[in-house]
């Protein structure tokens, strides 16, 4: 298999703490992949507020670009990106006239019938590695640290997508793997609420205090996620959700990528830790994971 | 249209030679340069010297001085509007500081002088920056590497270049303000092609004797020019920016200083006034006048309409004798007549190739030495390579760039000429281009001074328009520089007159009526307007059938 | 001058073409701009360097049953038998305006000029059209993931006409959006000259002062003797090269 990796716009700019030590990860488990040299946004903004063909240009293009590199699979680490280069590959497929159409409207592309496998990180480590090997690669096992596991909507919405079926847990796989206790945890596919921050904001920070106030309960020690709008309500926001409701505690967020470069020992540098609140780092200072920031 | 099969014939002879050419170039064996004595009797060849083509002056402040008749018919010639016409108590605006015209001298004027405090309209005749600064590709220079180069040297090279003729203290402005310049671009975010530590770029061109040319890919002039454009536009509150307006007078007022322009709205065909305190004259060159019948290189509206505006209003011209054809221009595909092939090129290492297959002169002489070289090489010699449609032109052979370089190094460096030939089927990293002498720049002007000024007060002069710096004949890439430089000083120079306090007085075309006079005087009849604005291209055929078409010069 | 001619002696074959419609004969060797002023336009707008740089000359056209819109430069294009091709010699676009000097080279700049930006469905129409095989959709994307500096580069062929402005489903004006990547680029990214720093710091001292006052004063044959001895820098060689002399420069 060729590994093509679709970065998304976000992990260039906001969420370089979900990218780096993610690729570093590979590097270091063996895996070989090639960064797509021409790629555009996934398209994940409007092909899940509408359904009009034209929303599947985007991803169908990125899918075009990996198939026109050699790539017969193609990573991505952002759940947004996941689902929606999936979904447009799905509709290709599943669906001879939308991608007729499609390939009519793309004249200008070598025509696409969904030759590339999209894969989630999350399902490359679980398949292409195995828990097993990842276990044997940690080199730094994050013994005592309890974590939740957020899924979101993304990575396992709609079902035809889902890379994890309601109980393969593949987020408590991976916990486990990297040596810490997965929290049993009530709201880990609930909808982190950010979609709804711009409409009705109240609504978006009652759904992050759920998740919130359902991580506090399990005691965990960190909540992990893999999509940017989840960090961005559950994380950047969750100081104003805390205060704005009764009861609840600050607890870190991280993404998943982040555990796994401390896990496996990476520079610390290459996890970003600089990007998320100061309490992620001391977390991890305390648990002697890391040694304390010279950041 | 691909190369014929005749001229791929021809190519083959072009290919046999290259090897050993390479060769040479690598070992650093090059053609001498001819001795000055040398260069001056090759310099017969060059249309300036051929006597026919010029005539002297009958009126105005160069009386008497020969020029090529192209620009005489339009300096001996009366006005496009009547003056008493002209409503000159109402005018349609008021500013500080008009500047006329909107290329690279023009707009550098505009932001000195609207960052000095003055008020700024721009007129320019077509769209802001159709101009000949878009079009520059090779380079602009300036001795900015201490560890070579001086303002020193780049004196020698340009009062050389131009046969020692150039007034010296504009030489001296433009050297010594030469790296400033380049910073300022710098500054307002040119891309000037570098190296990954900040070192610019920099190489030969046409009479250097160090590596001094910067450049922007290809694309030099176009990145110039879009750069302080963006500017300019970003200055919006301080700079209004009147297109398709050009200024056909200048209007003095009864103190005898400039004091505005009559200008032409060419859509709506509108006469109309602007007051200014002080005004900046950067109208670029005169490709469009085809002296001699030349293909150019230049704008669509590079017609030396600003010649015509300051020499009535009582400014000489100086070194307008001298014009300059560039040594390579298109001449097949015929499509693309005329259209420059960067002088970048031979510094890259091609070499000039009659039809023989054979090397006939260094490819780094002086432009007109090159190009008198050329039309010798053709005309005199019968070593030019025959065109489909009866021209002739000579090789110049960019393959070798490719040998020397490293494949790709043609595509990456020349990316605006690789496409251009890309599209007639012509890929010149594998064949090379067909080019003859093109006429290309203005050398000589209106006169002014190092500060801008000229002998009228109130007027400016910046860029092409302007003679003196580069005497008799112009370097490449000292002409870009030349627009930024004197258009820098023009604006700072405008703005510190007006400053200075400037009288207000009554507006007058007096000057136009009295030059209308003296070419009725000097019998000229023929009802000849000037300034030309746009060339006239419609077949003397179709022309005859336009009945009721109205004809004012040039335009309809 | 036998071979520097203007217009075409050589009675070429001539070809229908429809100009907004209209049908006109034209000598097939000819650009779309000189087939218009053969069938007796006189140009004002839509025609400024005539040599494939300016962007004022941008032409849409199509061929005969062919579903396709085709674009080209006028200035640059051979004309085809019936082609039906109509001008584009101005086409409005939101450009905004910003402080250069306080702007920050970092994309949050260019998403606040323009935040239509993120409008774009990745149609690539913008690509499709673009008569310098500039590929915007790809500075676009290079934009939204905030790589100014590829945006820079990709864009660096576009001569602004405007074509991609047109058929933008997202009603962005795309080109405006690369100049300011560009200008971030050229002066505020990529690293700063130093010798040029250092030169102009020389001259403000005044370092070439008297020595060029002397130049100045030099009768044309001392000049020449000077000029005509001045060391040349070899051709081919390196950037490091030095001279014997170099005036009080090291
Ligand atoms: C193809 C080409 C390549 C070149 N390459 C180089 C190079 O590599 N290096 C170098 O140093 N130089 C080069 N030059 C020369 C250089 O580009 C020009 O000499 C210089 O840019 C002239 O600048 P300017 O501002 O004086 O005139 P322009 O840039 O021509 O601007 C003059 C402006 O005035 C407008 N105008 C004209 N008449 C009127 C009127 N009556 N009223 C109002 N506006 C008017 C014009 O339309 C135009 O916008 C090149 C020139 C050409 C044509
Ligand atoms: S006229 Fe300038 S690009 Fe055609």
């Amino acid at each position: 298999m060729k590994l093509g990796y679709y970065p998304g716009c976000t992990l260039k700019t906001k969420a370089a703490n979900l990218e780096k030590a993610a690729m570093a990860a590979l590097d270091h488990l063996g895996v070989e992949y090639k960064e797509l040299s021409r790629w555009n946004c996934c398209g994940a903004v409007f092909s899940l507020t509408d359904d009009d063909l034209i929303h599947q240009v985007a991803p169908v293009r990125n899918l075009i670009r990996a198939a026109q590199e050699g790539c017969d699979t193609v990573v991505t680490i952002c759940s947004q990106c996941y689902n929606t280069l999936a979904r447009a590959n799905k509709l290709v497929r599943e669906n001879e006239e939308k991608r007729d159409t499609l390939n009519r409207f793309m004249t200008e592309e070598p025509d696409y019938n969904g030759e590339v496998e999209v894969v989630h990180y999350l399902s490359l480590l679980r398949e292409r590695v195995g828990w097993e090997k990842l276990r044997e690669a940690v080199a730094n096992p994050l013994t005592g640290l309890k974590v939740a596991p957020f899924y979101g909507c993304t990575l396992v919405r709609p079902e035809e997508v889902a890379i994890d079926a309601v109980d393969d847990r593949i987020l408590e796989g991976f916990i486990e793997a990297l040596g810490a206790e997965p929290a049993r945890f009530s709201a880990s596919r609930e909808c982190c609420g950010s979609y709804q921050m711009i409409a009705h904001p109240e609504e978006g920070i009652k759904r992050a205090a759920k998740v919130i106030g359902a991580a506090n309960r399990s005691e965990a020690d960190a909540l992990i996620l893999s999509c940017p709008m989840c960090e961005y309500n559950l994380g950047t926001r969750q100081r104003e959700v805390v205060a704005a409701t009764d009861g609840l505690t600050e607890v870190p967020t991280y993404y998943f990528t982040q555990l796994l470069g401390v896990a496996l020992g990476l520079d610390t540098d290459l996890c970003r830790l600089d990007l998320n609140g100061p309490a992620a780092q001391e977390l991890l200072v305390d648990k002697k994971f890391i040694a304390a920031a010279t950041v | 249209m691909p190369y014929t099969p005749e001229l791929k014939e021809l190519i083959k002879i072009v290919e046999k030679t290259r090897p050993e050419r390479v060769a040479k170039k690598r070992n650093g064996e090059e053609i001498p340069f001819l001795s000055l004595d040398e260069r001056k009797k090759r310099l017969d060849f060059h249309p300036d010297f051929k006597t026919e083509g010029r005539r002297e002056l009958k009126v105005g402040p160069s009386k008497g001085y020969g020029i090529a008749h192209e620009i005489a018919d339009l300096l001996e010639a009366g006005s496009r509007v009547a003056p008493e016409k002209v409503n000159l108590s109402e005018p349609a605006y008021e500013t500080d500081v008009l500047v006329i015209g909107g290329g690279g001298a023009g707009t550098s004027a505009a932001i000195l002088a609207s960052q000095h405090g003055a008020k700024v309209i721009m007129a320019t005749k077509l769209r802001h920056g159709d101009a000949n600064t878009m079009m520059a590709e090779g380079g602009i220079q300036a001795a900015s590497k201490g560890h070579k180069d001086s303002p020193y040297y780049h004196y020698l090279d340009v009062m050389g270049g131009g046969h020692f003729t150039n007034v010296p203290e504009l030489a001296e402005t433009l050297v010594t303000s030469a790296p400033d310049a380049i910073r300022w671009l710098e500054h307002l975010g040119v891309n000037f092609t570098k190296k990954a530590d900040g070192t610019l770029e920099t190489i030969h061109g046409g009479g250097t004797s160090r590596k001094r040319m910067h450049y922007a890919a290809d694309i030099t002039g176009a990145e110039i020019m879009r750069t302080i454009r963006d500017e300019a536009r970003n200055l919006a509150d301080k700079i209004q920016v009147l297109e398709f307006s050009p200024a056909v007078e200048l209007v003095l007022n009864e103190h005898g200083q400039c004091a505005g322009a009559v200008l032409y709205n060419m859509e709506t065909q509108e006469y109309f006034v602007v007051k200014a305190k002080a005004v900046i004259l950067a109208t670029g060159g005169c490709g469009r006048l085809h002296i001699q019948g030349f293909m150019t290189t230049n704008h669509y509206g590079a017609t030396a309409d600003g010649i015509v505006l300051g020499y009535r209003a009582g400014v000489p011209v100086s070194f307008l004798h001298t014009v300059q054809y560039h040594p390579t221009g298109i001449v097949f595909p015929e499509q693309a007549e005329g259209i420059l092939i960067t002088e970048k090129f031979r510094g890259s290492g091609a070499n000039l190739v009659n039809v023989e297959g054979n090397q006939f002169v260094n490819e780094r002489e002086p432009r007109d030495v090159e190009a008198a070289s050329i039309i010798k090489e053709c005309v005199h010699d019968g070593l030019g390579v025959p065109t489909p449609t009866g021209r002739l032109g000579i090789w110049l052979d960019s393959p070798m760039i490719e040998d020397l370089a490293g494949e790709g190094t043609v595509k990456r460096e020349f990316p605006g000429k690789y496409i251009l030939y890309k599209r007639f089927d012509i890929d010149i990293s594998k064949e090379p281009m067909l080019i003859y002498p093109t006429l290309h720049y203005q050398n000589g002007g209106l006169e002014f001074k190092e500060t801008g000024e000229t002998r009228v007060p109130g007027l400016f002069v910046a860029g092409e328009v302007g003679g003196g710096i580069h005497g008799a004949n112009r370097l490449m890439g000292n002409s870009l520089l030349d627009i930024i430089v004197f258009g820098r000083i023009a604006g700072t120079s405008a703005s510190a007159y007006i400053e200075n306090g400037v009288k207000d007085g009554k507006l007058t075309l007096e000057h136009v009526v009295k030059y209308n006079a003296e070419v009725a005087k000097a019998g000229i009849t023929d009802g000849r307007v000037a300034p030309a604005i746009i060339p006239n291209y419609t077949e003397a055929e179709v022309r005859s059938r336009q009945l009721t078409a109205n004809y004012i010069g040039n335009v309809r | 001058m036998e071979t520097a001619t203007l217009t075409e002696k050589v009675a070429a074959k001539t070809i229908p073409i429809y100009i907004m419609g209209k049908k006109y004969e034209v000598p097939e060797t000819l650009t779309i701009m000189k087939a218009m002023e053969h069938s007796g336009y006189q140009y004002i707008r839509g025609c400024g360097c005539r040599g494939g740089v300016c962007g004022a000359c941008a032409t849409v056209y199509r061929k005969a049953g062919d579903y396709k819109i085709y674009t080209g430069l006028a200035c640059q294009t051979v004309v085809e038998p019936e082609m039906y091709l109509t001008q584009i010699p101005f086409y409005p676009a939101n450009r905004a305006a910003y402080d250069f000097e306080s702007a920050k080279p970092t994309a949050e700049t260019v998403y606040e000029l323009y935040p239509e930006l993120f409008r774009c469905v990745a149609c690539n129409s913008c690509t499709k059209v673009c008569p310098m095989d500039v590929e915007v959709l790809d500075y676009i994307s290079a934009l939204k993931r905030g790589d100014l500096t590829a945006a820079a580069e990709i864009s660096f062929d576009c001569i602004q006409c405007g074509l991609c402005a047109s058929r933008c489903m997202g009603e962005m004006a795309q080109y405006h959006m690369a100049q300011v990547a560009r200008r971030l680029q050229g002066g505020k990214i990529a690293p700063k000259a130093e010798h040029l720093e250092k030169m102009c710091g020389e001259i403000d001292a005044g370092t070439f002062t008297d020595v060029l006052a002397e130049a100045k004063k030099m009768t044309v044959d001392e000049l020449k003797k000077v000029y005509t001895e001045r060391e040349l820098e070899p051709h081919m060689g390196a950037d490091e090269w030095t001279p014997a002399s170099n005036f009080g420069l090291a």
